[in-house]
């Protein structure tokens, strides 16, 4: 439950499963802003849902960040999120675009969207980044904190 | 001629469902089988862990209502620790019925307007892409919205009791390990941050004029889609009225006759048995009495409005009344009445989590009581979809020997069997072919019971629905595959 009366500006939806290797690429970008709570307010998912549709509406500034099964140039890609409407989907999970469309449809205007995405490399059972996703990650934290101030 | 149709994308059921028709030789429907074809097998691999961590654990049978798992294992192993439920603290008992009641208004918020509105706002034989919640955004646009916030609102609940809105903990053995504190009940009675419990309670009333709009311009379909005489079970309380949490386990036959007197919930297994067919998974409970081939029984919605004297809160009750002056006061045995029934639960959950939201007990720190320890552990409670059975044995350290779990899915078994057959032997015999409006039927047939066949035979993610048509000599001669 976020405290709507002090909202923040940006929010920062780490998506993932810590339970599965990379995939916890998303939930730990998150972790690593921690104590920015003046500047950033935190959604840990498994998955995006529809009802995060109203919860984004309330920010500036939506930031969907999330493991990525491709191979990115730099171990990572921090893009434009625009909102569209994607035809594929089930009740569990939404694409950042279309959470950010329906947002536009039913709330109010859509807040501004990226997506940083992070190449990973395993997704079994297990704790802990490979070897690779740690580098990607650590790349994708530095160019973040590099642009922050132009991003939120 | 065998063909291959693939449909993309797959909408609104989750799980492994696989449907096959058998043709006679004049293309009439012989038979037909609902399959649930795919297993994971919690009631073993739990085995071995300590009891305390169950609750845990079979949250993941399910995303939608990990809740009602949650509960009912509380319920088993607050017993493992020699608390029944009459022995939890008020507090404890007040705090885990609001989550519940939460649960049962969030799920079937989802259920409605997600998964069931577009078959009634665009038809079953509209186009798949319009069968889906962002067409209903766009052509219905205070629809969609409205069924978002209700669903947030009862997610929310979850959050503030459990922690978090899937797979959160609240429950721990002999009460809860959290109380509520006067922000967060501000949080749900001010309406400053959100739309608040009595703007949930007008909405739900609104929802249920919408179906009864629905209900005047399209009474036929309602009354014989997927109609069929069967039992219906559930739970009420002392008095008979409906009861979600805690109660008693009553069943009727298909015109009312009582075929299980209200019993204690300790004793499911004096009166049911699980079936099991080679062409699945899921199993086919029913009444030991009456017999596998008659004492199956409806569970969830439809079936608790059918078996209650009354539900306990005003306005439902007002609802129910309505809804049973349409069948004369006899049991209802048409399952498109499901949704309607559903969105009459959902106003007696909010009515209810009303109630408690003013009751100061929610905020008492008094949570957890203390018993003698026992070896066996029974948890009922009545979950969105249906009656939900969490039963457990222990060894002397306490660890799991044995866990039988018979969820709401599997007791509608039978049920989605006959309504398929229903769909089957009316819409598709003698056609020749499957069209996508007839698959669509087929799902809405399922729907009505449950979108979520996940926790049935506990599957893992998401699976296709596949149909398929045979020939009189056992020849695939059509099939219907919807993927992801």
């Amino acid at each position: 439950m976020n405290d709507l009366s002090q909202i923040k500006k940006t929010l920062l939806i780490g998506i993932g499963n810590n339970g599965r290797s990379d995939d916890a690429l998303g939930w730990k970008f998150l972790d690593e802003f921690s104590g920015r709570e003046d500047l950033y307010d935190f959604e840990y998912r498994y998955q995006l849902q529809i009802e995060d549709s109203e919860l984004v509406s309330r920010y500036e500034t939506v930031i969907f960040v999330d493991a990525s099964h491709e191979k990115l140039e730099k171990g990572f890609s921090f893009y434009t999120c625009l909102p569209a409407p994607t035809s594929a989907f089930t009740t569990h999970q939404l694409a950042p675009e279309t959470v950010l469309w329906l947002t536009g449809e039913l709330f109010d205007a859509p807040p501004k969207g990226y997506v940083m995405a992070i190449s990973g490399i395993e997704w079994k059972l297990h704790f802990g980044l490979s070897n690779q996703a740690k580098k990607n990650f650590k790349n994708a934290i530095a160019y973040f904190k590099k642009e922050e101030s132009s991003i939120v | 001629m065998k063909k291959k149709i693939t449909i993309d994308p797959v909408t609104r059921v989750e799980g492994h469902g696989r449907v096959t028709i058998h043709l006679d030789e004049y293309g009439k429907v012989e038979d037909s089988f609902f399959h649930i074809v795919e297993f994971r097998g919690f009631e073993r691999f739990i085995q071995g862990h300590p009891y305390w961590e169950a609750p845990v654990l079979v949250q993941r049978l399910c995303g939608i209502c990990p809740v009602s798992h949650h509960l009912a294992a509380a319920k088993a192993i607050d017993q493992l620790v020699g608390v029944d439920p009459k022995d939890l603290s008020p507090a404890a008992f007040k705090l885990r019925k609001l989550m519940h009641y939460g649960q049962i208004f969030q799920s079937h918020a989802l259920h409605f307007y997600y998964l069931t509105s577009p078959d009634l706002l665009f038809g079953m034989d509209a186009p798949v892409e319009k069968r889906n919640v962002l067409a209903v955004a766009v052509e219905n646009k205070e629809l969609a919205r409205k069924g978002i916030l209700m669903r947030k609102f009862g997610q929310e609940i979850i959050q503030a009791i459990a922690g978090k809105k899937i797979h959160g903990v609240a429950a721990v053995p002999g009460g809860v390990h959290k109380t509520f504190d006067p922000k967060e009940r501000e949080y749900f009675l001010s309406g400053k941050d959100i739309p608040n419990i009595k703007t949930m309670i007008e909405w739900s009333l609104e929802i249920i004029e919408f179906i009864k709009g629905y209900h005047e311009k399209n009474r036929l379909l309602l009354d014989t889609f997927a109609a069929f005489p069967s039992g219906h079970l559930g739970m009420v309380d002392d008095f008979g009225n409906m009861e979600l949490y805690h109660g008693k386990l009553r069943a009727i036959d298909s015109i009312g006759n009582i075929t299980l007197p209200d019993v204690s919930t300790d004793d499911y297994q004096k009166y049911f048995l699980e079936g099991v067919e080679r062409w699945s998974y899921m199993k086919f409970p029913y009444l030991k009495e009456i017999g596998r081939e008659k004492g199956w029984n409806r569970v969830g919605p439809l079936a608790r409005i059918n078996i209650c004297n009354a539900i306990p809160t005003p306005l439902a009750e007002k609802e129910r009344q309505a809804f049973v002056s349409f069948t004369g006061k006899k049991v209802n045995n048409s399952t498109l009445y499901s949704h309607w029934a559903r969105l009459i639960e959902i106003l007696h959950c909010a009515e209810v989590m009303n109630d408690l939201l003013h009751d100061d007990e929610i905020m008492s720190d008094d949570l957890v009581r203390e018993g003698k320890p026992r070896l066996e552990g029974i948890g009922i409670i009545e979950a969105p979809r249906g009656t939900l059975t969490h039963h457990y044995q222990v060894d002397e350290k306490g660890m799991i020997t044995r866990c039988n779990l018979i969820v709401s899915t599997t007791h509608n078994n039978e049920a989605m069997n006959q309504a398929v057959k229903w769909v089957a032997n009316n819409v598709i015999s003698q056609k020749g072919a499957i069209t996508d409006g007839m698959l669509n039927q087929v799902e809405v047939a399922i729907r009505a019971y449950d979108p979520c066949l996940s926790c049935a035979t506990q599957a893992l993610g998401q699976m296709p629905l596949k149909l398929e048509l045979y020939n009189h000599i056992g020849e695939l001669i059509d099939e219907r595959f919807k993927s992801n």
